[in-house]
């Protein structure tokens, strides 16, 4: 049986029917076309699938649609405003701090949670926020220097 | 994912019963981040899913110098670790609970979930069972707390009856000053399960150890304890608790290690948590 449910999503509120075994990743990618999130383990170990929900990090592949029943969304589509790139996502190109790409809206997504919630984040802060992103193309320490750089500008929130 | 009916009650006793009614074709949802995932691999194919987080009353951490700690089941790692009464009174817990998983998961896993999962290797275990912890159980038949060294029965195995959930784990309060330390020993630092996990609390001239990932269930180390109840600490007696703390769990290979590299390990871990939690202790 398919529920219904609303919820705020890059600041627009939607309502969808949505089957109980879908996950958010799912209804994201297939039904809302926000294909930004990506799956690349399924299984809560490689981040790729990073959405802030309620202003926290998650593994939308490990959240059922139907709990985000109510809630806030924001996905990597969300972050800029018109053809503005959040000052996160400029950093990110500034520092070369992606490859392939695949990982790229997951991380932009930790680190940004991270932003809001410690402005002043160190290395290791940033390390440990980013723990659940992995990256194959083990672009690892232009990732952290994006993050810190824009940290140190002030301009993370 | 198979499909499944969504059922999201807003009372215990609507979840017990909607437990009791469906049987072993009903899972609760907490965190997810155990269910979802064997959902998915079709481990389990529940008829039913019972999300208990709205649920009210079960979603706080409260501290008491009379009644100690208790965690509600819905209570998420992140929020354990970042709690000020557990960073204070209880850091062995904060710190085991920021050794789960990644930053994102531990904003849905639950401490609760991780126990209730029953894994050989649940990082929250051993620290648990060196602070005493109680499971309180309610169900059909009322509310009933069993201590946690009795709640693990087998891998992936608890003693819950059917209709009966975790509402919240507890740990009493220790009166006497003490120390302690968790210590995991992983493939690497982030995002692994524990390889080898080991607790150690030192109270008074008590030293009390528990392991993860090294037997069926996590477990205290009751003959090592005894071994080292009272001594001073020196290297002969260290080496003899690391034996003897081998000689009372049963490691197996697996994906993430061998047996014998697990035997290795849990003498090392041993001797260097015991080290590590002694200090600033009295004894």
């Amino acid at each position: 049986m398919k529920h219904k449910i609303s919820f705020t999503i890059n600041g627009e509120v939607k309502e969808v029917e949505v089957e109980p075994n879908k996950t958010l990743l799912k209804m994201l990618r297939e039904d809302l076309d926000l294909i930004g999130a990506k799956e690349g383990c399924g299984a809560g170990e490689c981040g790729a699938c990073t959405v802030i929900v309620e202003n926290k990090p998650v593994n939308s592949c490990l959240m059922l649609a139907v709990e985000v029943d109510g809630k806030e969304i924001l996905t990597i589509e969300g972050l800029s405003v018109g053809i503005n790139l959040d000052p996160l996502q400029e950093s990110f190109i500034k520092h070369n701090a992606l490859q392939c790409g695949y990982c790229t809206p997951g991380m932009v997504m930790s680190a940004k949670a991270l932003l809001n919630r410690n402005h002043h984040p160190t290395e290791e802060d940033v390390k440990e926020a980013l723990a659940g992103n992995l990256c194959r193309c083990t672009g690892y320490q232009r990732i952290v220097d994006a993050v810190l750089d824009i940290a140190k500008k002030g301009v993370g929130k | 994912m198979k499909k499944f009916e969504y059922l999201k009650p807003t009372s215990l006793g609507e979840a017990i019963s909607i437990l009791v009614k469906y049987g072993e074709a009903a899972y609760i949802l907490n965190g997810g981040t155990d269910l979802i995932v064997s959902m998915r691999d079709k481990i389990v194919q529940p008829e039913y899913v019972v999300d208990i987080k709205a649920v009210p009353g079960i979603d706080k951490i409260t501290y008491s110098e009379q009644d100690g700690l208790n965690i509600g089941a819905t209570v998420t790692l992140n929020e354990i670790s970042d709690s000020r009464v557990v960073q204070s009174h209880y850091p062995i817990l904060a710190e085991a609970c920021k050794t789960v998983g990644s930053y994102q998961l531990r904003n849905r896993a639950t401490l609760v979930g991780n126990i209730c999962n029953a894994s050989p290797s649940a990082d929250t275990a051993p620290p648990l069972l060196v602070l005493d912890a109680k499971v309180n159980i309610v169900g059909p038949d009322g509310e009933k707390t069993v201590p946690l060294n009795q709640f693990f029965v087998g891998v992936k195995k608890n003693i819950l009856k059917k209709g009966e959930i975790v509402a919240s784990v507890s740990v009493p309060p220790i009166k006497d000053e003490w120390t302690g330390v968790y210590l995991k020993q992983g493939r690497r630092k982030e995002v692994d399960l524990a390889t080898v996990g080991v607790a150690v609390v030192c109270v008074g001239d008590e030293v009390r150890i528990a392991l993860g990932a090294v037997a069926p269930t996590p477990i205290r180390a009751s003959k090592t304890e005894t071994l080292l109840k009272g001594k001073r600490i020196d290297e002969l007696l260290l080496e003899q608790a690391g034996e003897s703390a081998l000689a009372e769990v049963s490691p197996i290979s697996d994906i993430r290690s061998s047996k014998e590299y697990r035997e290795e390990i849990i003498k090392v871990l041993v001797k260097r948590a015991i080290l590590q939690g002694k200090k600033g202790c009295s004894a």
